[in-house]
């Protein structure tokens, strides 16, 4: 099994602790033409498994500016079937190819049988799911030669087959296969509010020794059947006020993380993004700033 | 069933209930969240396919474009996470969709648009330029048997239709205006190549369609050359060939004596 | 009628198309790419994203029966000089918007 050279099973991803934003094509000439002062930049994997064209022109040059994060949307690793071993080839590849700084997936299945339905679909928090993502985590990890991070989801609908909590269920992951946290802090807001459940407390009980990136985005408000609010992951607007703040507070606890501001629809112009970016950073200053002062601030 | 075989069949099939083993902390109707993953499976795919084929979509507006593109997804599912080659046979559904039938290039000006983002992502290889070809020149014996090698992004379109005119209107700021001038029904070929990093289209004739398909397909060049004279007798070899060095389509050519040596 | 295809033909095929190739493009140059931000402008069409909820296109079945108003075009093919062929005419009326 090929092992790729510069990322031991031991070793965990190193994005600076810094903000960054997400790679899209309508920006790639403004970013070369004149780079913006941030921490990283991040790619949908899925998006550059391609042959060639434009898309690989413009990361490889990129990537020389920046650390990457390369973030899957397509390996289904919440499925009943093992993960496809051509989909871990092409990751491999592009793996090999960008050496990227972090590798990221979600608790979330997309494909069934041979079928893609381009979703991040729900899983159920019982023992057999578990085990199931566990195993295919592993496969993962051992295929790629690295460890990931595991992305918490954003949940419209929950399952009565359920034992465990979201935490404990993520947190039970974490310690079986040594993967580390994606905190989708827009993610844990969204969920909380669909599910009714207090969202510092979801933070506070996460396995936040693990984390090692967080995402913020923003979301759509929609209402369920019986009118109470149903937030959506729409990634379409700038990250909410109350999402910044929750943010905030998981920096209390967590000191300065990498931090991605998500944008997927909508794009906006390069600076607005910069801006939300350079937002999220004085709050990674301050993060340092007041764990530099309570050395012992993490209470984990 | 397993519980995921329900759930994607219940995904995918509209109008029916929500699979079981859902709950909601209030005890609303699960149905209604569910649909936001039902709107989100399909909503993403049509944008695919909108965002592959925006000339497509404004021929026909946007609200046909989505019921018809609606009904291609039902039927024809991403078999990739790779989103990029999503699309395939689109063109042909398109063709055999009846209420299109009042629009009979449309499927034509969606297989084109496909062909072009094919074109964006291909492999990239180095093209020929002429000074590249002083080779060519000291080896014209050799000519006639020489194979030449396209760049992956080259794909050749003919159609009965105006397909390259009715792209081409849609790119200008007056589109009503610009359409009037089209006669939809002429027969037209486009040569897509990328060239650098855009993807570009060249109007061509009949006879260089039929060179360039023949060269694809590996053909000798004499070979080609005499395929397209047999479409028509005008055909102009050093035109074809401008085009494609114009075009950065050649990226090698191959004699026969390499290829044994090979 | 047909002209010989030989290697000097050939040979001299090659020799005019570089000198075609290397003179400015005519005004009347069959390229008709003029689009130059396509290539930065296509989208990468693998994301997370959720689309709004609000939309009901995948709960509703999509039939050009029973929702005829939706299968009617309705776009630049209007302005097309020849919007319908021969086999096609009578389809833009018979899929016209059945109004209540």
């Amino acid at each position: 099994m090929p092992v790729l050279a510069n990322a031991s099973p031991e070793s965990f991803p190193r994005l600076p602790s810094r903000g960054g934003f997400g790679l899209k094509p309508e920006h790639f000439r403004e970013i070369l033409a004149a780079p913006p002062d941030i921490g990283f930049v991040e790619i949908h994997a899925e998006n550059y498994m391609v042959a060639g064209g434009p898309f690989h022109h413009y990361l490889e040059r990129i990537r020389s500016l920046y650390p990457l994060s390369i973030h899957g949307v397509g390996l289904s690793i919440g499925a009943e079937t093992a993960p496809d071993e051509a989909h871990l080839d092409r990751l491999a590849a592009l793996i090999s190819r960008y050496q990227p700084e972090s590798f990221s997936e979600h608790l979330a299945w997309s494909s069934h049988g041979t079928t893609f339905l381009n979703d991040l679909l729900p899983v159920p928090y019982c023992t057999e799911s578990l085990n199931r993502v566990c195993n295919h985590i592993d496969r993962v990890q051992e295929r790629l030669g690295l460890r990931m991070l595991l992305e918490n989801p954003a949940t419209y609908v929950e399952f009565d087959a359920s034992t465990l909590s979201e935490t404990d269920f993520i947190s039970e992951i974490v310690r079986r296969t040594g993967c580390g946290l994606l905190l989708d802090v827009n993610n844990v807001y969204v969920s909380a509010v669909n599910h009714h459940r207090d969202a510092r407390s979801v933070i506070r009980a996460m396995p936040l020794a693990a984390v090692h990136q967080i995402h913020l985005a923003g979301f759509a408000t929609d209402s369920d059947a019986d009118g109470y609010p149903l937030l959506i992951d729409s990634h379409g607007s700038p990250v909410a006020q109350v999402v910044w703040d929750l943010y905030a507070f998981a920096l209390d606890y967590l000191g300065p993380v990498a931090t991605l501001i998500e944008r997927d629809n909508d794009i906006p112009a390069l600076p607005v993004l910069v801006a939300e970016v350079q937002q999220a950073e004085a709050l990674l200053r301050a993060a340092a700033v007041s764990k530099a002062r309570l050395p012992q601030g993490l209470a984990v | 069933m397993s519980p995921q075989a329900r759930f994607a069949a219940s995904l995918l099939t509209p109008g029916s209930r929500c699979p079981p083993g859902l709950m909601t902390w209030n005890g609303s109707d699960p149905g209604r969240r569910f649909d936001v993953y039902r709107n989100n499976v399909m909503v993403s795919l049509i944008d695919a396919l909108a965002d592959s084929c925006p000339v497509a979509e404004a021929l026909v507006g946007t609200r046909f474009f989505r019921a018809m593109a609606g009904i291609f997804v039902c039927a024809n599912l991403p078999v990739s996470p790779v989103m990029a080659h999503y699309g395939k046979g689109f063109d042909a559904f398109i063709r055999t969709f009846e209420p299109a039938a009042g629009v009979p290039y449309l499927a034509d000006v969606a297989r084109l648009e496909l062909l072009r983002v094919q074109a964006f992502h291909a492999a990239d290889a180095v093209p020929l330029k002429s000074a590249d070809l002083a080779h060519v020149l000291a080896n014209a014996d050799a000519l006639p048997g020489a194979r030449i090698a396209l760049h992956p992004s080259v794909a050749v379109m003919p159609s009965p239709f105006a397909i390259a005119s009715l792209w081409l209107a849609h790119q200008s700021d007056d589109v009503s205006a610009a359409l009037g001038g089209v006669d939809a029904m002429r027969a037209e070929a486009v040569l897509i190549s990328r060239v650098g990093l855009d993807v570009t289209m060249f109007s061509i004739d009949a006879a260089t369609s039929v060179f360039v398909t023949s060269l694809a397909a590996d053909m000798a060049l004499a070979s080609a050359a005499g395929r397209a004279q047999a479409t028509d007798p005008a055909f102009d070899i050093p035109a074809a060939l401008a085009l494609l060095l114009r075009g950065e389509a050649m990226i090698a050519i191959n004699f026969p004596e390499s290829m044994l040596n090979d | 009628m047909n002209k010989q295809i030989t290697a000097a033909s050939l040979a001299f095929a090659f020799g005019t198309a570089i000198a075609v190739a290397a003179m400015p493009v005519a005004a009347e140059e069959k390229t008709m790419e003029k689009e130059k931000c396509f290539g930065i402008a296509m989208k990468g069409k693998n994301d997370c994203k959720a689309g709004a909820g609000t939309s009901c296109a995948g709960t509703s079945k999509m039939d050009y029966q029973g929702n005829s108003w939706s299968f009617v075009p309705k776009g630049t093919c209007e302005k097309t000089a020849s919007p319908t062929s021969p086999s096609g005419k009578g389809q833009l009326a018979e899929f016209k918007e059945k109004k209540a």
